[in-house]
């Protein structure tokens, strides 16, 4: 054999090793994701990154998708959204076919681009407009969008006989998000919703409280994290106003039970996910994996169970395209999540269900009032009206 | 062997390049700028534009804190004026792309000039406070605009009625790959434009400010004129980072534009070096790649020491703080003087003095 012809076979053995690589039906399935860990969300940040890579390992101790393991490439992005292209860009290049996003800041970011580049994007941020696939195709909901979730605490409201409302939120796109929504639905039923934002960094309310007592509030809803969520209901049970107070998502967490102590009770959370120890099927696989690594979901509290969670609805997508036997692309993966139907979540959710033209795949809320400083359902899950 | 470098006419000791070393840096940064964008996949390239980015609003924010010694905290709020501006005329007036940037760095430097007119009143600290509300006024503003609600989506860039993220010119191509060449064009527009400013008339004025106010008066500089032109000229180029930003990204969201941005850029040119060009660049290469390149360790040592690599998100914030902290302590002047210090060492090696 001549040195040429040799270096020819040489070549062509490189090359089919190099294609046997990229076309392997065990090769791993790379999913990316961001986490806050150490900037200002961490507190939430941290039990639902640990959540989504609870779920990753529990998944693939469990034989994977079809003997094919899910590959987690993740890493902390303090909330800065340019650390977060940082990492989308690196992992996507990486081949990360889905990717986990957190916050408002990121999943805004990313939305321009994970449509261009066809990526499917779950996050923690439930901006109604994220579930509208016109605005933004491939972002997925797995959390009722803060509208709705506002509108079903509305209506809740309205059952109860209030006729002046009020929504306290943060001072951002993400305490507005649900704003607009909640003031139309109370006005087309007849009743008034004030708006109070709430000043980054304030340490009292007493001022709105005043404003809000004085035009009769009867039922405050609060959009808002649940540090200055806790702030607010201390200052409502100090100035002893007769009000209900609802926490809508953010606020609906152990977090606030612990800061808030008594003013807590008898407040209502509108929450998308039952809390650990309601009894819902679907918790048990959790607390499983928790307890069998010296750890338990009550511990690990509610963040835990969304990030799990979404984690899940997400893999269902991937385990629909490896079923139907197509590859493993983006593209792929949102029209499995379009089209497969009604997703049983075990009692955490109603069943999560995807169309071609509407990805808000959670349209019910649960109300849970803090009784004895813990969260106690009080209603089943409600449609949004 | 040379002893030093001298010049025997006035022209050549006014050039912008003095040795042809210089020159030949240059040729060989240019050099490598080209090719680079054909040899990285989508993650350099990402950096790379995020460093250009950061580079074109650190030169803008050192033309007034470096150069003029107006210390400024509204670059962040800057940044969203020029960013939003283009994001609006081009996603509600229909104004191309192209045409929305200029735009955008007029309106910021309109802007800019308001906020500025403070400054002849205000010295150093007080006037970091008149300039930190600039930043939290714009913010606001941003916050209670009906586009405070929902991100401002910018429209896809179309060439020739192709998308740029699907345009591709003999297989190169990429939203990242096209913005390369608008971001590192117009750096090295605002380089030459900087670098040159400082030869004029009005750019040694705002020299003169910064070494003494009062001289700079007594000797004929008008100062609420050259700083309120100081303002306007270094938010037309923060405008221009903001503007660019936007288009690139095709997202506009205030979180972006917070004070962090703001005190983020006053790092960048502490860090490169306050009064210098190519400070201003070496300072947002070194502040976009640190985290980048600890993250990168956390993750090759995640596969062999875990309990290490769970500790280095923690540990990239303390890494930050305490290289700002050294910097601030052991050079004072920034990257850009070790590079000059280095040069001088192997220009005066072995007889150094």
């Amino acid at each position: 054999m001549t040195k040429k012809s040799a270096l020819f076979l040489l070549l062509i053995f490189v090359l089919a090793l190099a294609a046997c690589g990229g076309g392997g039906s065990d090769e791993a399935i790379k999913v990316g994701a961001v986490f806050d860990l150490t900037g200002p969300t961490s507190d939430v940040g941290t039990p639902y990154s640990e959540g989504i890579t609870g779920f990753v390992a529990w998944y693939n101790e469990n034989g994977g998708v079809d003997g094919r393991q899910l590959e987690l490439l993740s890493a902390d992005y303090a909330y800065a959204v340019d650390q977060a292209e940082q990492l989308y860009s690196q992992y996507v290049g990486e081949g990360a076919v889905v990717f986990q996003g957190w916050g408002t800041g990121d999943t805004e970011a990313l939305r321009s681009r994970v449509a261009a580049d066809e990526v499917p994007f779950m996050s923690a941020s439930y901006s109604d407009v994220l579930g509208d696939p016109n605005e933004a195709p491939y972002n997925f909901l797995i959390g009722t969008g803060y509208g709705a979730q506002a509108v079903t605490a509305v209506q809740r409201g309205l059952d109860a006989g209030a006729t002046h409302f009020a929504i306290f939120h943060h001072d951002s796109p993400f305490g507005q998000s649900p704003v607009a929504m909640a003031t139309a639905y109370a006005e087309a039923n007849g009743a008034t919703m004030d708006v109070f934002p709430m000043p980054k960094g304030a340490t009292d309310y007493t001022a709105e409280l005043t404003q809000a007592q004085d035009a009769g509030i009867e039922y405050i809803l609060i959009q808002n994290v649940s540090s200055p969520a806790a702030t607010l209901v201390k200052n409502v049970k100090d100035f002893g106003m007769d009000v209900q107070v609802v926490c809508l998502n953010w606020c609906t967490d152990e977090l606030f039970t612990s800061l808030a102590g008594d003013a807590a009770e008898g407040v209502l959370g509108a929450s998308p996910f039952a809390f650990p120890g309601s009894g819902a099927p679907g918790l048990e696989e959790m607390d499983a994996y928790l307890k069998a690594n010296g750890s338990s979901l009550e511990e690990k509290g509610l963040r835990y169970v969304a990030g799990w969670l979404t984690m899940k609805v997400m893999t269902a997508g991937i385990e629909k395209v490896v079923a139907d036997g197509k590859e493993v692309t983006g593209p792929n993966i949102k029209a499995a999540l379009e089209t497969m139907g009604a997703y049983d979540t075990g009692g955490i959710t109603q069943p999560i269900t995807f169309s071609a033209t509407d990805h808000a795949g959670n349209k019910a809320v649960q109300f849970f009032e803090v009784q004895g400083g813990k969260w106690t359902a009080v209603s089943d899950l409600i449609a949004v009206p | 062997m040379e002893s030093g470098i001298f010049h025997t006419t006035y022209n050549k000791d006014m050039a912008l390049r003095r040795t042809p070393i210089m020159r030949w840096r240059i040729i060989l940064a240019v050099i490598f700028l080209v090719i680079l964008p054909f040899v990285s996949n989508g993650y350099s390239l990402t950096l790379a534009n995020q460093i250009g980015i950061a580079a074109i609003a650190a030169i803008g924010l050192n033309i007034l804190t470096g150069f003029t010694g107006q210390i400024s905290l509204g670059t962040g709020g800057f940044m969203a004026i020029g960013a939003y501006t283009s994001g609006i005329l081009a996603a509600y007036m229909g104004i191309p792309w192209w045409l929305t940037i200029p735009f955008a760095c007029v309106v910021t430097a309109v802007v800019g000039s308001i906020f500025g007119i403070p400054s002849l009143r205000l010295k150093g600290l007080y006037l970091a406070i008149a300039t930190l509300a600039a930043q939290e006024i714009i913010q606001w503003a941003i916050v209670r605009s009906p586009l405070g609600t929902d991100a401002l989506v910018v429209p896809p860039i179309k060439i020739f009625g192709t998308s740029l993220t699907k345009l591709r010119i003999a297989g190169f191509g990429g939203i990242d790959f096209w913005f390369y060449w608008i971001i590192f064009l117009s750096l090295g527009g605002v380089i030459l434009f900087t670098v040159n400013l400082f030869r004029t008339k009005v750019g040694r004025a705002f020299i003169a400010i910064r070494d003494q106010d009062i001289a700079a008066e007594v000797m004929g500089v008008n100062l609420f004129r050259y700083k309120l032109l100081s303002f306007a000229t270094s938010s037309l180029v923060i405008g221009l980072g903001g503007a660019i930003l936007a288009q690139y990204r095709g997202i506009v969201n205030y979180e972006r534009f917070t004070i962090e941005a703001s005190i983020f850029y006053l790092a960048v040119i502490i860090i490169g070096g306050l009064g210098s060009v190519s400070g201003s660049v070496y300072g947002a290469i070194f502040m976009v790649l640190i985290p980048a390149i600890l993250n990168n360790i956390g993750r090759a040592l995640g596969s062999t020491a875990p309990e290490i690599a769970r500790l280095v998100p923690f540990a990239r914030q303390a890494v930050f703080g305490l290289t700002i902290i050294l910097f601030l302590v052991f050079e004072p002047e920034g990257l850009a003087k070790i590079w000059r210090d280095i040069k001088d060492y192997f220009r005066l090696w072995p007889f150094s003095y």
